[in-house]
């Protein structure tokens, strides 16, 4: 949306012309403008001037629905509105299961069935509908190559027994989970970028990404000047574009996450409780 | 009629036109009339025409100042201000310790910044907030509608239905407990779809949607003049990857509460807004600020912070013309923002919390 162009905005050739020549090209760069720089390089007046921010923000602007238009959309679908865990006393604290449309953050201490969780909901998710499952691929990235797709075959055969009952279910499952195994903070973040295209030609209904804390502590030592910024630029971009597929899809996402311990600022330094390792910034 | 020709809001080549052919007041303009001025500086007619009709306009907008007028400045006593202060409405936040620091609630023609850390409880606040605006005047409410703009995709419809749902059950018991009439008639129009069907909702996915969206709020406003209540959950996330450059970043934001400030006064609504916290690393240690920098912080007029002390969720109010720095703990339960519970009582974990607020009937009929 920030980046359309601003013929497609509807404004005049000739304008679109006056403002490319000051590189402005897109409505992100015109409505970062104040009023006066406007009037400046459009050579306008004031109130002309009002007028093509309120055209160039209509282009842009989101659509208005009202929270009962919202509820109608969620309520015509029901059963698409979670992927239940299939652990009854889990499913009934979080209502329903994991829901679909939005994160969902995994964190515990190391050992603890993190990855196991995760290969467990990647089964679940190519289930047809009818046994509680999301019939769809499942993409699945992972940065600390835990995977093991023999541990997966194993848990499918053992809970689903009458389901799998044929090597060729199982292989059937097999392929429609797919793999990246991504080791950076960049790579992750481009893999990220391109799911776009691969959720609508896989079908894809679920994205686990395990983990995005390893990737990250790897590489973003905090003590360090400038990575916090980094840091938190890379987890918000992610976390921004995990959250626009998800909407967009109405899938479920699930990231993991790792434990760290947080000093408090009392007398004297104790460690003290356990929280998760990431930035506040990704687990909004 | 003696204003400058250089402060009229004509086009930056139309100006350096006039002033180079010596034109210094918007009445010598008028005097000159289209035809003679359009001689003067060889442009068309309908040029002139058009600089001179907006030179009147501006003249006229000069002179016939009316207070109250969008966007003209006001006149008025502290006195008369006073007046109007205390007839205005608050909008409850249904935790009376909240409302008693905040002096009422949440003030309309004012900017409130929530701040907090993650999971504390911002959005519920603000979901809260989009419901109790509905709240009929009889029962104490501003009778608006509410205007919800997410960046951040943590609104969800279904908390807002079970708090819509609470609230109209509250107003259903005060309203037998009084039996009156018109209490009564009011609940006709207060029912869950009519609360939802209210909250108009915006999702922005990056700041060049959310200014966008800002820029279109007057008109939207205009159109539903019923608004009370601007949420803008969220303000921080946008704006805080993908900027290189920070003073491109304070400059929006300025812009943004600027126009905030002018949407909040001139159609009488209070505007919210929610912001993250970041860590502020200093010598020896690292503290929790709220974040988008030190000049946002004069952006909004109160601001109240929520953070946690063990398990139990506090609120401060941190800046406030008015009212004086306070720390109050506060409580969310199945029906939305609550007061805390005092400490003698043992909370069950189902959904039946008790609320302070709620009368004692309402334990039997909730079995």
């Amino acid at each position: 949306m920030a980046a359309k162009k601003l013929r497609r905005a509807q404004l005049s050739q000739e304008m679109c012309e006056r403002l490319s020549r000051c590189q402005i090209t897109t409505c992100q760069d015109f409505l970062c403008l104040s009023l006066l720089e406007l009037m400046k390089v459009t050579g306008q007046s004031y109130y002309e001037v009002q007028k093509l921010l309120c055209k160039v923000s209509r282009a842009c602007a989101p659509k208005m629905q009202t929270a009962y238009e919202v509820k109608l959309r969620k309520s015509v679908n029901p059963s698409s509105a979670f992927l239940s865990t299939t652990l009854h006393s889990l499913d009934r604290v979080l209502h329903g299961g994991v829901p679909c449309g939005s994160l969902t953050e995994i964190t515990s201490p190391p050992g603890c069935g993190k990855t196991q969780f995760c290969i467990m909901l990647s089964v679940l998710a190519t289930l047809p509908v009818s046994m509680g499952g999301l019939d769809g691929a499942v993409i699945y990235i992972d940065t600390e190559s835990a995977f093991s797709a023999e541990r997966l075959i194993e848990i499918a055969a053992n809970r689903f027994p009458t389901y799998f009952d044929s090597d060729e279910k199982l292989l059937c499952m097999t392929r429609s989970i797919h793999l990246y195994r991504e080791l950076t903070c960049c790579c992750v973040l481009k893999r990220i970028m391109s799911l776009e295209e691969e959720i609508i030609s896989k079908k894809v209904k679920l994205i686990v990404i395990d983990s995005v804390a390893s990737v990250v502590r790897k590489e973003f030592d905090t003590k360090l000047q400038g990575n916090l910024a980094e840091r938190s630029n890379f987890l918000t971009r992610g976390a921004s574009v995990l959250k626009y597929l998800a909407e967009e899809f109405s899938i479920p996402v699930i990231l993991t996450n790792q434990i760290t311990t947080s000093l408090s600022s009392g007398p004297g330094i104790q460690a003290d409780l356990v929280s998760p390792a990431d930035d506040l910034s990704l687990s909004e | 009629m003696q204003r400058e020709v250089g402060t009229l809001p004509l086009a930056p080549a139309l100006r350096a036109r006039l002033a180079a052919a010596g034109f210094q007041t918007a009445q010598e303009l008028l005097d000159t009339g289209p035809c003679g001025l359009s001689k003067e500086i060889g442009i068309s007619r309908e040029e002139a025409l058009e600089a001179l009709q907006v030179v009147r306009q501006e003249c006229h907008g000069d002179a016939a100042r009316t207070p109250g007028g969008s966007g003209a400045t006001r006149k008025c006593t502290a006195l008369e201000l006073l007046e109007e202060e205390q007839t205005q409405g608050f909008i409850i936040t249904f935790c009376s310790a909240l409302d008693n620091i905040l002096g009422g609630g949440v003030q309309l023609t004012k900017i409130t910044e929530i701040c907090g850390a993650p999971g504390v409880g911002k959005t519920q606040l603000c979901m809260q907030l989009a419901v109790d605006v509905q709240i009929p005047e009889c029962f104490g409410g501003v009778a608006g509608e509410a205007v919800f703009i997410d960046t951040e995709g943590s609104f969800m419809v279904d908390r807002v239905a079970d708090m819509a749902a609470a609230c109209v059950q509250h107003c259903h018991l005060i309203a037998e407990a009084q039996q009156e009439e018109d209490l009564r008639k009011a609940l006709e129009t207060f029912s869950l779809e009519n609360i939802l069907s209210h909250i108009y909702y915006f999702r922005c996915r990056d700041y060049t949607e959310l200014l966008a969206q800002v820029y279109l709020l007057p008109e939207f406003l205009s159109e539903h003049s019923k608004v009370r209540l601007v949420v803008i959950d969220g303000i921080a996330f946008p704006f805080r990857h993908d900027f290189e450059d920070l003073s491109l970043r304070t400059r929006l934001l300025n812009g943004l509460a600027q126009q905030l400030i002018i949407i909040a006064n001139d159609h009488k609504s209070a505007v919210v807004l929610t912001n993250q916290m970041t860590t502020r690393i200093g010598q020896s240690q690292s503290t929790l600020v709220p974040a988008l920098g030190e000049s946002w912080g004069h952006a909004a007029t109160v601001r109240l912070i929520f953070h946690w002390d063990n398990s139990q969720r506090l609120a401060t109010l941190y800046k406030s013309p008015s009212q004086k720095e306070s720390t109050i703990a506060y409580h969310i339960t199945s029906h939305g923002f609550r007061d805390a519970q005092p400490p003698a009582v043992t909370h069950s974990t189902e959904g039946t919390e008790l609320n302070p607020r709620k009368r004692p009937r309402t334990e039997e009929e909730k079995q």
